[in-house]
């Protein structure tokens, strides 16, 4: 049976572990995945001046798993001269949004107006998403810093699905479902996702069916999507302590399982 | 160091406390934090569907029409009135029969056929050599489908089938749990990182 | 008139919405344009409005009654500070307004869904039993999947990563893909039912 002094040992020994193996910055090497791959490879082959969409469809806690894999894939998109059109169907993520895609294109000497444009956030993600398949600039008539859409050169460009070669969305929950069901049927648009681990099992079958392109997913995924690019960020500064954790968790596992057929096999004989 | 960060370090050990037990420092904390959210969320709803969409059009473009959309969320208010609740019924039900007719087309196509149309995969590969996954993938479809037909009784060859259903789900739900363990230990190493490095100043 | 009114705009609207699926009609375009792009956004943005005024009501009922003053307090001013810094500054990056999204709510967020990394240690302890043939189904496969997404997987065995993304691709995707199919006929199911007026749950609760 647990008790209060168990929990506390459990709890103290996962963030000691954590910590640990985090401050001690031991080097780990990930290989790519297939999905990884199919992704960078996606992004590499792209011709130069192609037209991404990049939603930010997640909220703020989901910042330690989605912050790594979007700087890796902007960072990507910049360097190899894509062009951006950024946008939020989550409230909070509107901001960090904003923040990540100043962050990268300034890294990169990107403009804005030219390079990337961030929209801001609509509410009702659905009626958003079905209205910019029409036209973009009448569900965001203004960008998030208050220029007339109509008056942006890279948004001169683009009318509606049509300009978009692909929509990356990074999510910690369903909003990437709504663009698979609703802007790929009717309009053929391509999605990609960047996900948290918790959400990849969730959208394998879309993953296998071929509507949605391809994840990159937690930040395993990040680490190898980092790798692949020749720049290392804190995916691959968090695989010693993400290591140590999941060892940490299979350690509590069979542990528990010893105890309780230990236990078990003593109430058989008693 | 800034005092952004000592407020948001001092925040994340308030909420860390609850890890001891329930206390006021965790509670206040809880509050604030269901207070700002709200609070960010309702300015963010302001000027995104209010300024952009009501305000704008009817003050400056002229647009009269988008009075009907005002009217419609002002009756939306009727809520907190015993008398006239019922017209608060009238944009929900627009909302909502919108919804569900958008929705329709969607559901069929994406869920449902372009689902089932990919699970129809040749046992039989190209070179002649059989397709272990294909027949999984079948097996699996149907046994699991099987499992949640409760309309028959899960007896004989139905309640077999359904039993190897329920091994495909613990497999679904052992996969994720492993994946959901990695999301979880990465948000605490992210908030780790920030204690140490922002906050401590550590490394 | 007060339910069949509601039902009839639930149904006319259902029913414009679903059919100008089909059509590329300027007219069908138009409607749909309109209603996407103003009237639902609107009027969910007034739906939102209304929880929180009604979350306002329950709080300053608390207050009056003197049940948890401090904390109703603290969840009354929030929801109120983040409006005035917002006027005071505007709401663009370097305001008040992101500064308190920056460094109060973020950062408390986040520590919130990181508090499920202990429970979730706590839970593999506690409740991880391999107590049945399910049971240990699903505990092989955790096992597998958390092993096989290290880099220290690449280290042991080739065929440690390659076993997780099989049982990802295959078994766990046809499981995860049945439950999809099920909740899309359920949806499709649902929908006409609301539309028809059979489901009339969205009616009740003022």
């Amino acid at each position: 049976m647990i008790t209060l002094k168990t929990r506390w040992l459990i709890f103290s020994g996962l963030f000691i572990i954590v910590t640990l193996s985090y401050i001690l910055k031991i080097s780990m090497v990930s290989q790519p995945s297939p999905q990884v791959e199919k992704s960078f490879d996606y992004l590499e082959t792209l011709p130069e001046s192609t037209i991404i969409m990049v939603s930010f469809d997640h909220e703020a806690s989901a910042l330690p798993e989605i912050q790594p894999i979007s700087l890796a894939l902007l960072r990507h998109a910049f360097k190899n001269n894509l062009r951006i059109v950024g946008l939020s169907l989550f409230a909070e993520g509107t901001a960090i949004g904003y923040r990540l895609l100043n962050k990268t294109a300034g890294e990169l000497g990107k403009k804005y107006g030219q390079d990337y444009v961030f929209l801001g956030f609509k509410p009702q993600h659905i009626a958003a998403i079905l209205g910019m398949g029409e036209s973009i600039k009448d569900v965001f008539p203004e960008d998030y810093i208050g220029n007339r859409s109509d008056t942006i050169p890279l948004m001169m460009s683009v009318s509606n699905y049509d300009d978009i070669d692909i929509v990356i969305s990074f999510a910690d929950g369903d909003r990437t479902v709504y663009w698979i069901e609703y802007a790929g049927p009717r309009y053929g648009q391509q999605v990609m996702a960047g996900l948290t681990a918790a959400m990849i099992t969730s959208y394998d079958p879309y993953l296998a069916s071929g509507q949605l392109y391809s994840v990159v997913g937690g930040l395993r995924g990040a680490a190898e999507y980092e790798n692949l690019l020749g720049k290392t960020g804190k995916g691959n500064r968090s695989m010693p302590a993400q290591t140590s954790a999941h060892l940490y968790v299979i350690a509590l596992i069979i542990a528990g399982n010893i105890i309780y057929f230990r236990n078990r096999s003593r109430q058989g004989r008693g | 160091m800034e005092l952004g960060v000592i407020i948001a370090g001092l925040l994340t050990l308030a909420i860390y406390s609850f890890l001891y037990r329930d206390n006021p420092v965790y509670r206040m904390a809880e509050s604030l934090l269901i207070g700002l959210a709200m609070g960010y969320v309702l300015v963010i709803y302001w000027q995104t569907a209010f300024m952009d969409r009501i305000f704008t059009p009817l003050f400056s473009l002229g647009d009269f029409w988008v009075v009907i959309p005002l009217i419609l969320g002002l009756l939306m208010f009727s809520r907190f009135t015993k008398k006239y609740s019922w017209l608060s019924r009238i944009p929900i039900a627009l909302m909502i029969g919108a919804g569900a007719g958008v929705s329709m087309p969607a559901m069929l196509y994406a869920r449902t056929l372009k689902q089932m149309s990919a699970s129809v995969m040749p046992l039989i590969n190209e070179n002649g050599a059989f397709n272990i996954e294909a027949l999984v993938v079948a097996v699996g479809l149907i046994s699991t489908l099987a499992y949640f037909y409760f309309s028959r009784e899960h007896k004989g060859l139905m309640g077999r089938t359904a039993k190897l259903g329920t091994y495909f789900l613990m497999i679904f739900f052992g996969a994720t749990f492993g994946y959901t363990v990695m999301s979880r230990m990465s948000m605490l190493i992210g908030r780790i990182d920030f204690l140490l490095t922002d906050f401590l100043h550590v490394l | 008139m007060q339910t069949r009114v509601p039902l009839l705009i639930c149904l006319v609207f259902g029913i414009i919405m679903f059919l100008q699926y089909f059509s590329a009609h300027p007219v069908a375009r138009a409607i749909y344009q309109t209603v996407t792009n103003d009237w639902w956004q609107v009027i969910f943005a007034f739906t939102l409005i209304v929880g929180v005024a009604g979350y306002a009501r329950i709080t300053l009922k608390k207050l009056g009654q003197g049940r948890d003053v401090p904390y109703s307090l603290v969840a009354l001013g929030g929801l109120v500070l983040m409006p005035v810094l917002a006027l005071i500054g505007g709401t663009k990056i370097n305001s008040p307004f992101m500064w308190a999204f920056e460094n109060m709510l973020a950062p408390m967020q986040a520590t919130v869904f990181s508090l499920l990394a202990f429970f979730v240690a706590s839970a593999s302890f506690r409740g991880f039993r391999a107590r049945s043939i399910p049971a240990t189904i699903l505990l092989l496969t955790a096992l597998i999947v958390l092993i096989g997404r290290l880099p220290l997987a690449e280290m042991i065995s080739q065929y440690l990563p390659k076993a997780t993304f099989w049982i990802k691709d295959y078994p766990s995707m046809a499981a995860r893909r049945a439950i999809l199919i099920g909740i899309g006929l359920g949806s499709m199911a649902t929908a006409l039912r609301v539309i028809l007026g059979i489901e009339r749950t969205y009616l009740k609760g003022e």
